[in-house]
């Protein structure tokens, strides 16, 4: 009987093998798959793969179409050139700025906009349209309308400014008050996008958890700090990955605001690509630019990957 | 107190306070497309006039008509229309294909495909501006829509993707089984059995397409420097001359391009907040 059992069981795994294996030789199966993922593959490929590569190889070369001379081999003069040139030490100190005080502004602003959403109210559907139609507005759109409300003679926020009995500022005069209108508009638009994925964390939280620890005599904040943050985590980290990446290629706001100025004084890394590439069409000096920027946002990437993986 | 509500254990319970949270969030969202809307309907004199006015107070809407005579606003709105719909139609059309081969067939590396199409959409595609110049002037695509619809594609590719996977996965098989059996190809039975069934899904992913591709600046703004080809966000930028804003105007042709989205995002709001969160995370 053992023996019989036996060879029954490594008939059938061997079996199972077998229809495995034949499965996945299947020609007819293994040729669809690679007919359906060709088109998306073709795209990736010319559109980032062969891009990246070409990035990398202008970055060490002479490339300027103004000349219309053929490329050159450069070496690291790109880089050399990049590391006594102000405008892209700024530019980048800009962009990290930017990225510094917007993504958590934006995961605060966003965190208090989704606990205030999550309330029971009763009609939703105005809630859920204020949180959707900044995400939804396009950056430069939001960069005019901001750049608007902070018009000196005419902006509303100078208005209330001065009906509050305060003076106006003349925002777009001062690198400093220019570059804190352009943070606070971005927190304002990119603030909805966070709300949205923080609101969707905190509708799969149990009410459970909250009535047990009620029990326990736990209260509000340390609910908070205990259930709701800890449990929203997952979606924080992932919500700040594709905030962070995005804050670090910041263009259209200030590009809209202040077209970078006064001077260079708000002006970010990708608008310093795109000078370089549209404008002067010095596609070798650019594309270094491009690859510093690329650094940045993997590092980015893997010290939040590093995150999710420390902490489980 | 409100005690009788699901949620009495929220820092602010009481009615009143709810209600004003709701103003305050409501005001947050949405000031500043209204504001817009009040300066489009003001006169030049009104505009200047100071304290400035917050509601208009003779509506005019000349702004609207030079908003269409002073920019061809129409053409901008047609551009950016034409080429975020063909991009979000080929983007639908490569990933419903594609989502197929990976919710349904024994793919090796089926999770390494995945997470590649998940770092991809982590790319920055700003640095790629310089190659893609390149590759658009060589194919001489600049200035052409295809310029912006095969990047577009692209950026919306890994989202709808895998919003599409998650909806294939939840679809019996049997149900294209027996139309296999009935006769139908299976790519036939792709369209005519798992793509309906999962409309809620291809929507969802056709309108995070469509948003991206309607707001995109930069690529609009450095590919086609041909103003007949400008799309709406590129477009806009135009109307302010050297040392002139001419605001009311470009109030008004603000307004003209937020109402499609809005439209749209009013029409289908809770398919958008589930697209996003199932997957489809994208600032």
């Amino acid at each position: 009987m053992a023996i019989a059992g036996e060879t029954t069981l490594a008939a059938r795994q061997d079996e199972n093998a077998t229809k495995r294996w034949v499965r996945f030789l299947d020609p007819s199966e293994r040729t669809l798959a690679v007919l359906l993922l060709m088109p998306a593959a073709l795209l990736l490929a010319l559109i980032i793969v062969y891009p990246v590569c070409r990035l990398v190889w202008t970055s060490f070369h002479n490339l300027s179409l103004t000349s219309g001379a053929p490329a050159t081999f450069a070496g690291i003069e790109n880089y050399t050139l990049m590391l006594e040139d102000p405008v892209f030490w700024e530019t980048t100190w800009n962009t990290v700025l930017i990225t510094l005080i917007t993504v958590p502004g934006a995961l605060l602003v966003g965190m208090a906009l989704a606990l205030m959403a999550n309330l029971p109210f009763k009609v939703k559907w105005p809630v859920r349209l204020s949180l959707l139609i900044p995400w939804a507005l396009p950056l430069s759109f939001a960069g005019l309308i901001f750049a608007w409300f902070f018009h000196s003679e005419y902006g509303v926020v100078n208005d209330v400014f001065r009906r509050l009995g305060f003076e106006g500022v003349i925002w777009f005069n001062s690198a400093s008050w220019a570059f804190a209108a352009i943070c606070l508009t971005i927190v304002w638009k990119t603030s909805s996008f966070m709300a949205l994925i923080i609101l969707a964390g905190l509708q799969t939280i149990p009410h459970s958890l909250y009535e047990a620890a009620e029990v326990d005599g736990a209260g509000r904040f340390r609910q908070f700090f205990e259930i709701t943050l800890p449990l929203l985590k997952p979606s924080i980290v992932v919500a700040l990955i594709f905030r962070t990446i995005t804050a670090l290629q910041t263009f259209d706001i200030p590009f809209t605001m202040t077209r970078g100025g006064p001077g260079t004084s708000t002006a970010t890394l990708a608008m310093y690509i795109h000078q370089n590439t549209v404008d002067f069409l010095d596609l070798g000096y650019g594309s270094a630019l491009a690859v510093v920027m690329f650094a940045l946002s993997m590092a980015v990437t893997a010290v939040y990957l590093r995150m999710i993986r420390a902490k489980g | 107190m409100n005690r009788d509500t699901p949620d009495n254990r929220s820092f602010l319970s009481g009615k009143p306070l709810r209600i004003l949270i709701g103003f305050i969030l409501v005001v947050n969202g949405m000031f500043p497309a209204l504001w817009i809307l009040f300066t489009s309907l003001k006169t030049e004199t009104e505009l200047t006039a100071k304290p400035i006015t917050w509601l208009p107070h003779a509506p005019t809407l000349a702004n609207y008509l030079r908003a269409f005579t002073d920019q061809p606003l129409i053409l901008f709105l047609f551009n950016s229309f034409m080429v975020a719909i063909l991009s979000t139609a080929l983007t639908l059309f490569v990933s419903v294909l594609a989502a197929y081969a990976l919710a349904r067939l024994q793919i090796r590396g089926r999770d390494l495909i995945l997470s590649a199409i998940i770092a991809v959409s982590t790319f920055p595609l700003v640095t790629l501006l310089v190659p893609l110049f390149e590759i658009m002037r060589a194919l001489g695509l600049l200035n052409t829509w295809v310029a912006l619809i095969l990047p577009y594609t692209v950026l919306s590719l890994p989202v709808c993707t895998l919003i599409l996977v998650s909806f294939f996965e939840g679809i019996p098989r049997d149900l294209e089984n027996s139309a296999m059996i009935d006769g139908c190809t299976r790519i036939g039975a792709l369209f005519k059995i798992v793509v309906p069934l999962s409309a809620p899904g291809v929507f969802t992913a056709g309108i995070l397409a469509f948003v991206n591709a309607w707001d995109e600046f930069l690529l609009a703004l450095s590919f086609n420097s041909n103003p007949m080809l400008r799309t709406l966000p590129v477009g806009i930028t135009l109307y302010q001359g050297e040392f002139a804003f001419p605001w009311p105007v470009i109030s008004a042709a603000l307004v003209v391009g937020i109402v499609p989205v809005a439209v749209l995002i009013v029409i289908f709001q809770e398919r958008v907040v589930s697209g996003l969160t199932s997957g489809g995370i994208k600032g």
